[in-house]
């Protein structure tokens, strides 16, 4: 398997490791392949460590366990301590869950943003204020709704449902250069169709001189004083041995491990904010699977996962969608087992599966326990489970009305319902909260912004309160849940974080370091103080895009 | 982390008793088909996986039901990896409606090893699932009808766009030439404020927080 140039993976380091840099990212998922790529691209030298490894395109296979065990952190097994525990999921790779997830790509509701800037005291914030970002975004990753040729039965099944309820569903909006429909977003895209970070914002910053290390753990961010000072890792090896030691010194750090690992990471470098916040706060949207069985083929692995949205019950705090599990998958979540299990998988072609997501009000807690590693507690509330019942039901009800003739429901010990009917007398009874099995793949919260010190981890650009030249970016800066899938947001905010760090480059003394431009003819300047190696030399240029002499630019040589 | 191959296999113990709670959680046909190891073999592969406590608790899950069967007057002292069908099944259900935490991790077990068997490629094509050719035909359509428009999305990626040469006045969002340019004369009169306070303000000051 070749690697691009600039990227270095585990097997290619086979002794400690010291770098120097600008800035270096932990985390190459939505925030920090935003972050790198833009900061790069701006002629800062960016190093980005990542757990994960590196996986071309051509590797992904319609091989669920194989991709469980090397795209996903802890084979996709993560489980919340709680009654009921909440099943999670991490993206752990290059590129990070964006390379795992389904690519819905909806920018963050403006009642949220309100909500952030007026109860939190996040600067910059409204709907206005971010939609240069959003766009920026969409135009970068091609976000789009679907060609009609891909949308798969089991998404026209579910609309139809909805469409007989009365119901809005919408087209999902989805990060895709004309997405071929092959159902396979978790397993990671084949066709690379699905704009990840991987095919996207990766290769982006490594254009743009970037250095990422796969295979790399950080196990602390290191400082003097108040002020950062790089971070220490280790490379992982075969079977997650502990490799060489990698020690990077950086004058500004950028968290962005996802909302259990940034938490996770800061706590162990005994970085807790004065707020107290750090680690607490975590939303994770639960999720629930509803099962429907059909009389006629279905075939729901033919088509894109999750065509539609129903948006209807949005104000409740549901949505709702149809996403295709693999046989796998299905069968982990069917509460049957032996010969019951097997006749219904033998109907795997005619199942359809939905389900809600919920926008929570019950919060969590990052921790790191002695001896047991990170733990994530979460407690799910009595309202919370309420909206998630409600969800079912109501996923339920449109799957029969779309024509199901059987659902399984994912209360443990419920029985299967036949009929709306049966749905509404089984659920005249309150169904107990752990019997409720949930699953979470949008985890958020666990550093949450406001410039309120005493109230917020970072401040409203990501800055870490009170350690300086440090940054977290990622979802774990959302002050609360967003109701919806965040990755546009997580998306949007870097973008923003960058914007605020090249402004204030100086600042974070960012600027001393070798250019790193792959493409030195790409880069011109202004004045000859801003190039770094100070071997940008006067002429008369023409601009390469409009042609027309650019007069007292300079360029390097 | 092992993608497939080899991995560490499960202590003898818990083996026996993966092996017999896979032949009741699974579908008889694996057990007919002899297609126990091959889902072992696929079990211990995302035992290797999980993290090293979960995958500890769920190897110690599989010790404590083997042994917690001998307790249970219809198992006469054996241990479940050793009960006949019937009483392993009876032994098996009674654990899955239970709504103690050992039954939570059970649950998760079961799951884990049904997981493994559909996991098989001939019982994948048993149940009709073959997505291979399909995705090779999708893809084929894809670069057929769009091939222009991706090839251009593609090269697209790496096309400056911050820093965009000559540009200037940048639209919303994009920083361009002259914000870097700004940006540096900021931070050198932050660093002439010598005052790390000062820089801070001089920084607010500055009019980037609009």
């Amino acid at each position: 398997m070749s690697t691009p140039a600039g990227l270095t993976t585990q097997a290619d380091i086979t002794e400690d490791l010291s770098l120097e840099c600008g800035v270096v990212i932990v985390g190459s998922g939505a925030g920090g392949a935003t972050v790198a790529a833009d900061l790069a691209e701006a002629g800062a030298d960016v190093v980005v460590l990542e757990e994960g490894g590196y996986h071309p395109t051509e590797s992904f296979r319609p091989e669920t366990g194989r991709a469980l065990r090397t795209l996903y952190r802890d084979g996709g097994g993560g489980a919340t301590i709680g009654r009921p525990s909440v099943l999670f999921a991490e993206g752990r790779c290059v590129g990070g869950s964006t390379v795992v997830n389904g690519g819905m790509s909806w920018r963050t509701p403006a009642g949220v943003l309100d909500r952030w800037a007026k109860q939190d005291g996040v600067l910059e914030i409204s709907e206005a204020e971010m939609a240069p970002y959003f766009a920026r975004f969409e135009a970068r990753n091609s976000v789009g709704t679907q060609d009609p040729e891909t949308i798969g039965r089991n998404s026209l099944l579910l609309k139809a449902g909805a469409d007989a309820e009365g119901w809005a569903i919408l087209p999902n909006r989805r990060n895709q250069l004309h997405c071929a429909g092959t159902s396979n977003c978790s397993n990671g895209c084949p066709t690379g169709a699905k704009r990840s970070m991987a095919v996207t914002s990766v290769p982006r910053a490594l254009a743009f001189g970037a250095r990422i290390i796969a295979g790399c753990r950080v196990d602390r961010v290191t400082r003097s004083g108040h002020s950062v000072t790089g971070v220490t890792g280790h490379v992982v090896g075969p079977g997650g041995v502990r490799g060489p030691r990698v020690v990077v010194r950086a004058r500004a750090v950028i968290v962005a491990a996802g909302s259990i690992q940034t938490p996770a990471l800061l706590l162990r470098s005994g970085l807790g904010s004065a707020s107290g916040q750090l680690g607490r706060n975590l939303s994770l949207h639960p999720n629930a699977n509803v099962v429907a069985f059909f009389d006629s083929d279905v075939t729901g692995w033919q088509g894109v996962h999750q065509a539609f949205q129903i948006r209807e019950f949005l104000a409740e705090g549901i949505m709702m969608s149809a996403q295709n599990l693999t046989p796998s998958m299905l069968a982990g979540v069917i509460p049957g087992y032996g010969r019951e299990l097997g006749e219904m998988m033998a109907d795997y072609n005619r199942v359809v599966t939905a389900g809600p997501l919920i926008e929570d009000t019950g919060t969590g807690r990052v921790r790191n326990v002695p001896g047991l590693g990170t733990q994530v507690f979460y407690r799910v509330t009595d309202k919370d489970a309420a909206r998630v019942v409600r969800g079912v039901e109501l996923t339920a009800e449109a799957l029969f009305a779309a024509g199901a003739r059987r659902v399984v429901l994912p209360f443990n010990g419920a029985p299967d319902v036949r009929d709306p009917a049966d749905l509404r007398r089984l659920l005249t009874r309150p169904v107990p909260r752990r019997s409720v099995e949930l699953y979470s793949i949008h985890l958020m919260g666990t550093a949450r912004m406001s410039e309120d010190p005493r109230r917020g981890v970072v401040d409203s650009y990501g800055a870490f309160h009170g350690v300086r030249g440090l940054f977290v970016c990622d979802a774990s800066v959302f002050p609360g849940p967003i109701g919806i899938n965040p990755m546009e947001t997580v998306i949007a905010l870097a973008m923003r974080n960058a914007r605020r760090l090249i402004e204030q480059r100086r600042r974070y003394a960012l600027l001393p370091g070798l250019c790193s431009r792959a493409d030195k003819s790409q880069c011109w300047l202004a004045d000859k103080s801003q190039c770094q190696m100070a071997t940008g030399v006067p002429g008369t240029y023409s601009n390469p895009e409009s042609g027309l002499p650019v007069g007292a630019w300079f360029r390097c040589e | 982390m092992t993608a497939g191959g080899s991995a560490p296999h499960l202590p003898a113990r818990a083996r026996r008793a993966a092996r017999r709670f896979a032949e009741i959680v699974c579908p008889p046909e694996m057990a007919a088909h002899h297609r126990t190891d091959r889902v072992l073999g696929e079990l211990e592969l995302m035992l290797a996986a999980v993290a090293p406590e979960a995958r500890k608790a769920l190897t110690f899950t599989l010790v404590v039901l083997d042994q917690a069967a001998r307790l249970r007057p219809r198992s006469r002292g054996r241990r479940f990896s050793q009960l006949d069908d019937e009483a392993a099944e009876a032994y098996v259900r009674s654990v899955l409606a239970s709504r103690s935490v050992p039954a939570e991790f059970v649950r998760r077990l079961k799951s884990l090893v049904v997981m493994c068997y559909y996991e098989l490629p001939v019982v994948q094509r048993e149940i009709g699932y073959h997505p291979a050719p399909y995705i090779a035909a999708v893809s084929k359509r894809r670069l057929e009808s769009y091939g222009p428009e991706i090839r251009a999305g593609e090269a697209a990626v790496t096309a400056p766009e911050v820093m965009r040469a000559g540009e200037v006045a940048g639209a919303a969002g994009v920083v361009s030439a002259g914000d870097v340019a700004g940006a540096r004369d900021e931070g050198a009169r932050d660093e002439g404020a010598g005052d790390e306070g000062a820089g801070d303000e001089g920084a607010r000051e500055g009019g980037s927080r609009r």
